[in-house]
């Protein structure tokens, strides 16, 4: 009876530091809420609305009905862009990330060296991505790059090879200069992670006789858990995203062959002038990024994930 | 009472000014007019600042031109977003009549009828391209550069092999069967970094094989991209890609870039080379003293792929057209302005000779002076003399189909979509756009010229 009369006069008291947490932080949240209201909510509202029309960016916008939607899973060019990023997304999967976690291991086991390492692998992400592309440019040309001057110095296995103009291998040499650029990063983020697991965990292995490879799988892994899993979510929402590279390197040809989502929503809208068949593709692009979004979440409270 | 009809007579007072003011304001007899522009290089914006802004602002008592530079790249993605928010430049820029037919639809600039007339643009431009710049009848931009694509090639080369420039498609596919022979490439081109420069061969061939009539009935809707005379000049250029007359064929031409081909025909490795001539400005850093060499460039006009296609072809291309913006307070004097980069044949003359800019296509071409370089004062007094004038596909053909044009070529040059599917492909994207009203009038071509 005391105590629940202390607590109920306590209410009252107790409930007023709280209101004015709960309004200090909304007041700290609003400027950005705010900012993204209008800068990412209005404009998306708008291709949303855009999306139905058949607004040509300038004039009048006459409302079509669904047609921008079905004419986009209609269109083979659009349909292969989405299997390009698909591809895209694969490889970014696999490639820079078990590279980045193989790279980050080894790097902290490192005692000496391993600043050195590290800013190695990280100086191509701070690169202009223009500067990089262009760079890549000439050492993937057929004339004047690394083919030719290795069949100068008498290894012709690359001469005449042909990356960024031949349909069959433009996409995958895209995607190699991209992650020459992106790897480097994860590695450094993963060696953050890593840094942060308990030693204790890997002197207890060790005790154990577990090996490299156990401790890797069984405490690095879960160790660096949340930033695994955010940076595949992420890489699954920037790869529907690619632009810059694809544009700089191949503007999505030869044929088609490296177009991805972007580089199609960016030439309809701007050479073709058909913003609401572009906002259709635009809201499918930002569709696919709210599954993968929404899957991340389902499957973070169903397993229970502390990320 | 007295107290009340004085406040009331102060009210319209009041009003009136306020009347009149917003009339000078929308007269835009006062004040700065706002033009946005974009340059190769600074020495030509400084020339154009001094000759063009400066010279302007000089002469005129109440007008003063304020110029914003752009990058070359985004000046057009720019005004499309300014001025269809209803804002932008007083003076519109478009990249030819077809770009301001967008906005002269969305009402986005005046009409200038009334400014034509009052300043005798029809005698000062050329006809067709007068004509072209209309929409239904009424005038809405100024074509201020113009140009065509032609036929660049070595002179020294030529004289070497003993070829004399090919006007017909047998002379044609001789000179390209011998410099293939020889371990050249017949015919410059690629589309790499700028994969629409895919449509300056296509634009070329097109007129070269079809011709400008059957080009004018496409693009009035009288006849079809479809019909058997597209279908095979896109069958004869695949073939021509498919025998590497054409950029190398396809295990070349995504990699070849502009640079590639004109250092290719100074160093005698491609043969010819069709494209626009807006090259003639920089052409010169290739050949001769500042290349360190001794070749030399010159240009003839398109051959005739065709019997039924008169050699001499010139695809008329509008590159830069200006408008009045529709939410300018300063019309008037924003035309006075456009009125003063066309109004003098000299001046456009002499920036060409210093600059190697395309001039405007003015009706006055006997005026050109000595100093202009002799192969650009050749083109633009032979080609509006000789009447064959032809069809720029970035100028006449509307943003859809223009862009199918291009980019769907890509598919044409690896094989993976013959000729008849390609053009059916681009009639569709023609049709909605000529049923919404996207297509400009072209002019009307000169039988048989």
């Amino acid at each position: 009876m005391t105590s629940a009369t202390a607590r109920i006069g306590a209410g009252p008291a107790v409930r007023r530091p709280r209101r004015r947490r709960r309004l200090v932080a909304w007041l700290f949240i609003a400027p950005l809420a705010i900012v993204n209201l209008l800068v990412i909510g209005g404009p998306g509202l708008s291709s949303l609305l855009f999306s139905f029309t058949d607004w040509d960016g300038l004039g009048q916008a006459n409302f079509v009905g669904i047609d921008n939607y079905v004419e986009l899973f209609q269109s083979p060019n659009v349909l292969a862009a989405i299997w390009h990023n698909l591809l895209w997304t694969l490889f970014f999967l696999i490639v820079p990330i078990s590279m980045a976690l193989l790279g980050a291991f080894l790097l902290s086991r490192l005692r000496r060296g391993q600043v050195l390492f590290r800013t190695l692998y990280f100086i191509p992400y701070v690169l202009a991505t223009i500067v990089s592309a262009t760079v890549w440019r000439q050492i993937l040309s057929p004339d004047a790059g690394i083919g030719a001057a290795l069949a100068n110095l008498g290894f012709d296995g690359l001469a005449g090879v042909n990356f960024l103009g031949d349909p069959s291998l433009a996409l995958g040499s895209v995607a190699f200069v991209n992650n020459w650029q992106w790897w480097g990063f994860l590695l450094v983020l993963f060696l953050a992670a890593m840094q942060g697991v308990n030693p204790a965990l890997y002197e207890a292995a060790r005790l154990d006789g577990a090996n490299a490879w156990r401790e890797f799988w069984h405490i690095t892994l879960p160790g660096i858990r949340p930033t695994l899993m955010f940076l595949v979510l992420m890489t699954v929402i920037w790869s529907f995203l690619v632009f810059d590279y694809v544009y700089i390197l191949t503007q999505g040809g030869p044929a088609g062959s490296s177009d991805v989502l972007a580089t199609v929503l960016y030439r309809t809208a701007f050479s073709e002038q058909r913003a609401g068949y572009a906002s259709a593709m635009a809201m499918l692009l930002s569709s696919i990024s709210a599954v993968v979004v929404a899957g991340y979440l389902i499957l973070r409270k169903k397993l229970d994930w502390d990320v | 009472m007295h107290q009340k009809s004085k406040r009331w007579g102060a009210a319209v007072a009041l009003i009136a000014a306020g009347g009149l003011l917003a009339g000078c304001a929308s007269s835009g007899s006062s004040g700065d007019v706002t033009y946005w522009s974009a340059f190769v290089s600074k020495d030509t914006e400084r020339y154009y600042q001094e000759h063009y802004v400066d010279a302007f602002n000089e002469q005129s008592d109440d007008t003063k031109v304020k110029m914003e530079v752009k990058q070359l790249q985004n000046l057009g993605s720019l005004t499309d977003t300014a001025v269809s928010a209803g804002r932008g430049a007083d003076v519109v820029y478009s990249a030819g009549p077809s770009s301001a037919l967008g906005f002269a639809s969305a009402k986005r600039i005046d009409a200038l009828d009334d400014y034509a007339a009052e300043y005798g643009w029809a005698d000062k431009l050329q006809p067709w391209a007068y004509q072209a710049s209309q929409v239904d009848g009424t005038l809405y931009s100024v074509p201020v550069e113009y140009g065509s694509i032609v036929m660049y090639y070595n002179p020294g080369v030529f004289e070497e092999h003993g070829w004399t420039v090919p006007t017909t498609l047998a002379e044609f596919e001789k000179v390209a069967t011998e410099a293939q022979a020889a371990g050249m490439m017949p015919v410059g081109a690629g589309n790499s970094g700028y994969q629409a420069q895919s449509e300056w061969y296509l634009s070329a061939f097109l007129n070269m094989a079809v011709g400008p009539e059957k080009l004018y009935q496409a693009l009035t809707g009288e006849a079809k991209f479809t019909d058997p005379e597209f279908v095979d000049a896109i069958s004869l250029f695949q073939q021509q890609i498919d025998k590497k007359w054409w950029g190398g064929g396809k295990d070349r031409w995504f990699t070849n870039t502009d640079t590639d081909l004109f250092t290719g025909l100074a160093d005698g490795t491609v043969a010819m080379y069709i494209t626009g001539t807006w090259s003639f400005g920089d052409a010169g850093r290739y050949f001769g003293e500042a290349a360190g060499n001794d070749a030399e460039w010159d240009w003839a006009p398109l051959p005739s792929l065709s019997d039924d296609v008169a050699p001499g072809v010139y695809p008329m291309a509008i590159g830069t057209s200006l408008s009045v913006n529709s939410a300018s307070k300063q019309a008037d004097a924003a035309a006075e302005y456009i009125d003063f980069v066309i109004d003098d044949p000299a001046r456009s003359y002499d920036y060409l000779a210093a600059t190697g800019q395309n001039p405007p296509p003015l009706s006055d071409i006997a005026s050109m002076p000595d100093t202009v370089d002799e192969r650009s004062a050749r083109l633009y007094t032979e080609a509006p003399e000789s009447g064959n004038l032809g069809y720029a596909s970035w100028t006449f053909f509307p943003a859809a189909t223009d862009t199918y044009l291009w980019s769907e070529f890509d598919k044409i040059i690896t094989g993976d979509l013959t000729p008849q599917a390609y053009l059916e492909g681009l009639q569709k994207v023609f049709d909605g756009e000529l049923a919404a009203g996207k297509v400009i009038t072209p002019f009307e071509p000169v039988p048989g010229a």
